[in-house]
This record gives structure tokens, C-alpha cells and sequence, in this order.
């Protein structure tokens, strides 16, 4: 009785902020030295502006549908013979999507603690962490992913820490000089912004009102205020060749930290990290269960989550090295971008369409 | 278990009903025609003499049936009813003209002492006991008000035992109450003797290491709670009491907090959670640097650790495990044990810990330090419910990180809130005001800012009223 209340504004920008801070964040500084050059950091800008006019789309699918779940919008209008395979597709991008980011996570802690032991015995671990969250549903979701998010968000005070070293004299006045591969690199730099387009799956879960959607942009900007902390800090703590070079430079900067009673404290916050990774895991792989389960609605959601789960654990067994992982993400990266701005398009379409029907019959 | 119905209500079917009870007294009285049944040992002697006796040695067999139509004399129809009186401790008298119930009960009951679970340094120190109506007294003295409200219910198919369930009408939210009553109604038991056990049967998840119903020994601290606008179980024999719902945090606060200035107790109360954090991670801490993770240790502190380490056997974790078990023992063993061989338990376990087991090579110096701050750490969190859950669950994040280090150990925090996020107390979510976030709530929650700033009550608590009521206009 007491229970179901509707996700409030706070926890779906936190919701979004969690969805999208992910693997990537490990390597966000050097993609952008590496790709754009000098200044780099300033990419970010427009990707959080088209990242922003996407979260536009999505609110007007929001404003159009009247907070009608995306299914029952696309369900009016389109035949299912028609709507499984696509549901099929977005479920099978999303899960396998969410399954790579926990399997990179997990291949760079083995790297960094655990260099024999096979990581896919980490990964059936968070694996299970995400099944015991994703049973119990959005709202517990939330409620674990605000926990979570203050678990981890003190992390970035410890930037404060790089600020004797930082040195505006690395920022040259060029702009993007020495990059390469520019359109390539901004969709990998793009992909650190995803995680935003899953609200448009909360639209029955929260009130129908502005603040529920101006907390999807709070997070997004949110998000976008740590990239860029945080990228800047890299700028000024390393010089561009060296940002350049190191594959990893969050990990570096965090190995930097030194307390007196203890030091090398990187494996430790780089722990702290599985926070944020099992949110967008989790967030992914709900997105998928809600989309497998409009096909079958009879099925218990405790098995469908199973199925789901061993059928994305098996396929994580497929890629063995981080290399090969980051191919999968970058294409999946590619998939996921465009079913990002692909889907809210599509419902706008269909939903001007019904207005018309309604119209035309009015 | 319900007594049987008793075909009639006469003598001879009544003390059938009762037969073999060799405490149960039937006292005739011929000349007056008159019979008296009863358990003596729940009689006030000198009431029963007073009410009962005296008069019947003054009266003629004709006045007996004036006498009883005293308000006093309740007339008894069904015999059911008749056999119930009998076992709640009052007097059935049978004469020719009906049969009529005396209350002159007086159970058994400690006086009022102070509370041992839950002491204070400052505030009052009176706890409750076991009588449901000395409680009773002792909250409505502290609230003399018309809107404090009590249900009553009887639980447990033999025991019967009375539960009353108190709130404030006014500030109340009575879906609350409606969901306690349900649950109390639902619950099928033989017998109930506890509020502990009541919390058992009427949790939203039974099964889960966490309390998620405070109970409290402290007349204080349930008034508090009422005038937060929760709702209270008081159960008869039981000096414990239950306030619904609670939240994980609620668990970290003590009177003590309100009874002194608002900075100590802030910082008190800051300093429990520090403490939390100590318990849950410290062990763990040790187990996943000097198993996994020695590159943490700074070089200066390193040679201590790794002489210390020496003359150890074991892997970290067994030897963590070890003395955690040992702690926890002498814990339960002091517990049991009469105080002063309690104490001494204490000292004696503290030295061969502390000593012999370094020396024998059991373990390291630096373990002992671990293990004893965070022990420390768990007795500083006011609630021995929540304490004793958090202990428990240590020992998971421990082995967890005993197999995979840094990772377990966070591994283990994100099980423990993972777990956290999925409960509920009656209902409402068991980790408000951090979710649902209601920062209005922090300041009386993580710290504990001056009254003039406690304008509102919990907002768990769903109330309609939720702003206290000295600062309405």
C-alpha cells in the first residue's frame, strides 16, 4: 500500500547519472587527447549538447504519449508480428551491451589484482549481484543506485587532490590539433555519455510532470560536470603525449594517492567503481527483461532474468581479451547510439501519427 | 487452542473444565450457599480477603444476593467466559442466582528499574517491565493526551497474551495501524511471551539478518517515537517493546543524543556510523591487504606487518576468522555469565587473546588491533538487535574478501545494499530518508542539528501532520 510510489525526480537523475557513468570513464581522458589533440577536453561539450537533444526527444515522447510506457505506444499502432523481432533486436543489443561493460570491468581488475585467476568467475560473481538487484525490481533499483551513488560520488573530491600538481601551462591555446580518426572518436567519446536514453523506460514509473524530466537532463549534466572535471585534471596533471600514451590514465592518476597508513590505494577505488558498473549493467539488462517480457508476459520474471543472464554470461565467454572486448563495445556502442536517438524518433513518429488518427476521426 | 465450552454454567461443569488443575481452589460455603473458585497465586490476598471474605463472614444466606449486585460482582452469562475470567486471574463465585466474576488479580511484577541494554548517561532512566499495564502507565504519564489511542488484541492460541497497539490519532497515519493490525491478527502461535518474537512473525521480511522493527526497553524513547508519528506494539510479559517502521538509521540513534548539546551529539552520532563502516570493513581490510594487496601498506609500517605476519601459519583470513570467532564467543560467554565472573571472563579471554595467542603464533599483533577495533566499533551501535546483525554479516564480507581482496570487500558492501534496498518496515522503505531521499529528514537522522531546526517528523512515517505541532500557527 505504502510502496508504490512513483520514482521521484532525485532518483531518476540519479538513476541516469548511474546509467551512464561506466567503463569508459577509465579511459575518457586519453580517447579524447588521443583522438581530438590539444584540448581535447572540449569535445565533451557537444557531446553533452547532442546527448541533451536526445533527452529532448525523449521528452517530448514523454509530452506526446502522456507518460505512456514505449511499449504501449508502439503496441497501438504496430502489429506484433512486426514488433518482437524488433524488440528481440533491442533486447539482444542491450543485454549483450551491459554483459561486455561488466566483462571489461572485470578483465581490467584482473589485470590490475588477479593477473591467474580466470575472470569469469568475477564476472559470474557481479553477475549474481545483478540478478539478486534486478529481481527485485525499478524501485529497489533506485533505492540501491542512491546508495550507490553517495558510495561513489565522494570520488570526485579526490581530484582535489591532483590540484598541486596541475599546471595550466599544459593547456596549450591550439584547439584540437594533432588528433586523427575524428569521427571515429567522437562516437567512442559519444559512448561515455550513454546510459540516458534507458529513462525513456521509467516513463510509468515516475510523475507525469516537467521535474521527472528535467532530472533525466540533471543527470546527463551531472554526468558531464565529472567528465569534464575530471578530463581537465588529466589535461593539467599530464602533458598531451603522455595522456596519450597511457591506456589507463584514471588508474594512474588514482595510484598517485598516498595516505600516510596507506598507499597504492588504486585497486581499493578502482573497487569502489563496481558501484557505478553494476548500475549500467543493471539498468541495460532491466531495460532488456522488460523488453523480452512485453513477448512473454506469462513468464515468471525470476526465470526470465535467469535465462537472460546465463544466455548473456555464456555469450561473455566469447571475447577473451580486452582487446577483443572493446571491439564489442564499440560496435555494440554504435548500435546502442543509434537505437539511442533511432527509438525516441520512431515513437514520435508513430505517436503524430495516433494524433492524427485522432484527429482525422474527431 | 480455545477452552473447551463448558456444556453449562454451573459448578460442576466449570470445575470439569478445570479438572486437574491442583492449583485451582474451590472454596465452599455451605451456611451461604455460595461456592468460590480460583487460582490463588494471581489473587491479591488481602483484596480477596478485603472484597470477598470478610463481608461473607459478616452476612446472612439472604443478603448474599445484595452483595452481589455490587458493581464490583460482574454477572457471567456464558461459561466459556466464566473459565476465562478464572484464568485471568479473577474470582468466579457461584450462588444460587448466577454466577458473577471478582476482579482481585494481582500478578506477579518487577518494579520499575533501569534499563541494562539500553543505559544513558543523562535522561530519564526508567524502563519497561512486564507488566502490559505498567507500561501502559508509563507512557500515558508521559503523554496526557486524548489522541494517544490503544488497541487491544489477544495472540497465541493458548497463551492469549494481550497486545496493544498505541499511536497518536492525530498525527498518525492509519494505514500504519491497519497494517500492524492485520499483520497481528495473522499471526498463528501457540503462545507469545516476547516483543522480540512479535517482531518475528509481523516482519515484512522475516528471514533478513536486519531488524526492521526498532524495539526498545525505554518508555523515552517509544514516546518519541509515538510523537513521531509511528506506531508502538506493546506485548504483556515482555519488557520490550516494538515501534513500526523503523529505518536502517534509526538503529544509530540514542537518547542520549537528545538528553545533551546538539554538537555532541551530532558528532556522537557521526561517530556511530564511522563506527559501522569500522565494523563491517576493518577485518576485511587486513584480510584483503595482507592476503592480495600488500602494495597498500606504506614501506614504513610494511616491516611491522610482515614481522608480525612471521610466525603465522594460516592465510589471513583463517587467522581473522580465528579471532573474530574467539571475540564473539567471549561475547556471548559474557553475556550469559553472572556479572562479576562475567567481567573476569573478560579479562581472561582479553589476556590469552591478546598475549598468548600472539605469542603461540596464532596470529598477529596487528590482527589483535583489527579485530578488537572492530569489535569496539560494533558495541558503540546503540541497538544490540542491529549490532549483533552487523556483527553476523562481517563474517560474510570478511570470507569474501579472504577469496578476492579489495574486490570481495566491495563486493560484499554491494550484496549488504543490495540486500538493504529490497527491504521494507511496514511498508515503507526500510533506507529512507536516503531512499526515498528526503533531505528534510538528514538532520535529524545523521546529525542532530538544535530542536529550533526538528520542525518535522519523519517522513517515513507518512503522516498527514507532519510538521510538529508546537510550530504550527
Amino acid at each position: 500500500m505504502l510502496m508504490q510510489q512513483k520514482i521521484s525526480p532525485f532518483h531518476i537523475a540519479v538513476l541516469t547519472y548511474m546509467a551512464q557513468a561506466g567503463i569508459v570513464l577509465f579511459t575518457l581522458p586519453r580517447s579524447v587527447a588521443d583522438y581530438f589533440g590539444t584540448n581535447g577536453w572540449l569535445v565533451l561539450i557537444p557531446c553533452f549538447l547532442l546527448s541533451s537533444l536526445n533527452i529532448w526527444l525523449i521528452t517530448l515522447v514523454f509530452r506526446l504519449g502522456q507518460g505512456r510506457s514505449v511499449f504501449a505506444i508502439l503496441e497501438q499502432s504496430v502489429s506484433k508480428v512486426l514488433l518482437y523481432p524488433f524488440y528481440l533486436l533491442l533486447a539482444g543489443a542491450w543485454l549483450i551491451f551491459g554483459c561486455m561493460i561488466g566483462k571489461k570491468y572485470v578483465l581490467v581488475f584482473q589485470m590490475l589484482s588477479f593477473p591467474s585467476t580466470n575472470p569469469m568467475v568475477f564476472k559470474l560473481a557481479i553477475d549474481v549481484l545483478a540478478f539478486l538487484l534486478l529481481i527485485k525490481g525499478i524501485h529497489s533499483i533506485s533505492k540501491a543506485a542512491t546508495l550507490f551513488f553517495w558510495m561513489s560520488a565522494w570520488m570526485i573530491l579526490l581530484l582535489v587532490w591532483f590540484i598541486p600538481s596541475f599546471r595550466w601551462e599544459r593547456f596549450t591555446p591550439f584547439i584540437l590539433q594533432g588528433g586523427h580518426d575524428q569521427v571515429k572518436g567522437a562516437i567512442e567519446v559519444y559512448s561515455a555519455f550513454l546510459g540516458y536514453e534507458l529513462s525513456i523506460f521509467l516513463f510509468p514509473y515516475v510523475k507525469k510532470n516537467n521535474r521527472s524530466m528535467l532530472a533525466i537532463y540533471a543527470g546527463n549534466l551531472f554526468l558531464t560536470l565529472n567528465y569534464l572535471g575530471l578530463t581537465l585534471v588529466c589535461f593539467g596533471f599530464y602533458s598531451l603525449d603522455q595522456l596519450k600514451k597511457l591506456l589507463y590514465p584514471v588508474l594512474d592518476l588514482l595510484a598517485y594517492i598516498q595516505f600516510p597508513f596507506i598507499e597504492r590505494l588504486e585497486n581499493l577505488l578502482y573497487g569502489l567503481f563496481l558501484f557505478l558498473i553494476l548500475i549500467t549493467m543493471v539498468m541495460y539488462w532491466w531495460a532488456a527483461q522488460i523488453t523480452v517480457q512485453r513477448i512473454m508476459p506469462r513468464l515468471n520474471v525470476k526465470i526470465l532474468l535467469f535465462l537472460l543472464l546465463s544466455i548473456a554470461y555464456c555469450i561473455s565467454f566469447i571475447p577473451k581479451t580486452l582487446d577483443q572486448v572493446d571491439v564489442w563495445i564499440t560496435n555494440l556502442g554504435y548500435a546502442v547510439t543509434v537505437i539511442a536517438f533511432g527509438l525516441p524518433m520512431l515513437l514520435i513518429t508513430v505517436l503524430l501519427i495516433q494524433r492524427k488518427g485522432v484527429t482525422s476521426h474527431g | 487452542m480455545e477452552p473447551n465450552q463448558p456444556k453449562e454454567l454451573s459448578l460442576e461443569h466449570i470445575l470439569k473444565e478445570l479438572d486437574q488443575c491442583a492449583d485451582l481452589h474451590h472454596r465452599s460455603f455451605p451456611e451461604l450457599a455460595t461456592d468460590l473458585v480460583y487460582f490463588p497465586h494471581s489473587v491479591d490476598n488481602t483484596l480477596f480477603i478485603q472484597e470477598l471474605l470478610e463481608p461473607f463472614s459478616r452476612i446472612q444466606r439472604s443478603e448474599v444476593d445484595g452483595m452481589l449486585q455490587q458493581s464490583q460482582f460482574v454477572k457471567m452469562s456464558e461459561p466459556k467466559t466464566a473459565v476465562v475470567g478464572i484464568l485471568d486471574g479473577k474470582v468466579a463465585i457461584f450462588h444460587q442466582k448466577g454466577v458473577y466474576l471478582l476482579d482481585v488479580s494481582s500478578p506477579e511484577a518487577r518494579s520499575v528499574q533501569p534499563s541494562e541494554t539500553e543505559t544513558v548517561i543523562a535522561g530519564p532512566h526508567d524502563a519497561f517491565v512486564e507488566s502490559a499495564s505498567t507500561n501502559l502507565s508509563l507512557i500515558r504519564r508521559r503523554l496526557r493526551s486524548p489522541h494517544l489511542k490503544i488497541r487491544k488484541y489477544a495472540v497465541g492460541e493458548i497463551s492469549k497474551t494481550a497486545v496493544y497497539v498505541l499511536y497518536i490519532e492525530e498525527i498518525v497515519n492509519l494505514q500504519l495501524v491497519e497494517a500492524l493490525e492485520q499483520r497481528i491478527l495473522k499471526i498463528e502461535t501457540d503462545e507469545l511471551n516476547d516483543g522480540g518474537k512479535l517482531t518475528q512473525f509481523i516482519e515484512d521480511k522475516p528471514n533478513s539478518v536486519f531488524p526492521q522493527f526498532l524495539t526498545t526497553e525505554r518508555p523515552d524513547v517509544a514516546v518519541s517515537k509515538l510523537a513521531g508519528g509511528r506506531v508502538v506494539a506493546i506485548v504483556d510479559n515482555s519488557p520490550t517493546v516494538v515501534c513500526a517502521p523503523a529505518s536502517f538509521f534509526d538503529f544509530f540513534s540514542s537518547p542520549d543524543d537528545y538528553y545533551q548539546r546538539w554538537a555532541l551529539g551530532t558528532a556522537l552520532r557521526l561517530m556511530r556510523f564511522m563506527a559501522l563502516l569500522i565494523t563491517v570493513t576493518f577485518t576485511a581490510m587486513y584480510v584483503s591487504v595482507t592476503t592480495f594487496h600488500y602494495e597498500m601498506i606504506p614501506e614504513a609500517l610494511l616491516r611491522t606487518l610482515a614481522e608480525s605476519r612471521n610466525r603465522v601459519p594460516f592465510p589471513p583470513v583463517y587467522e581473522a576468522l580465528l579471532m573474530e570467532i574467539m571475540i564473539e564467543l567471549l561475547r556471548e560467554a559474557g553475556a550469559r555469565l553472572p556479572t562479576k565472573i562475567g567481567q573476569t571472563i573478560g579479562i581472561v579471554g582479553g589476556i590469552v587473546i591478546g598475549q598468548a595467542a600472539v605469542q603461540a603464533g596464532l596470529t598477529s599483533n596487528v590482527l589483535i588491533i583489527a579485530v578488537a577495533s572492530s569489535a569496539i566499533a560494533s558495541f558503540v551501535i546503540p541497538s544490540y538487535m542491529m549490532s549483533a546483525s552487523i556483527r553476523l554479516i562481517r563474517f560474510g564480507v570478511i570470507i569474501l574478501a579472504g577469496f578476492w581482496g579489495n574486490m570481495g570487500l566491495v563486493m560484499g558492501l554491494a550484496l549488504i545494499i543490495i540486500h538493504l534496498s529490497g527491504l521494507t518496515s511496514l511498508g515503507t522503505s526500510y533506507i529512507t530518508p536516503v531512499a526515498p531521499m528526503k533531505p528534510r529528514d538528514w538532520k535529524d537522522v545523521f546529525i542532530r542539528a538544535p530542536f529550533s531546526m526538528l520542525r518535522t517528523r519523519p517522513s517515513q512515517t507518512k503522516s498527514s501532520n507532519l510538521v510538529r505541532q508546537k510550530n504550527r500557527k
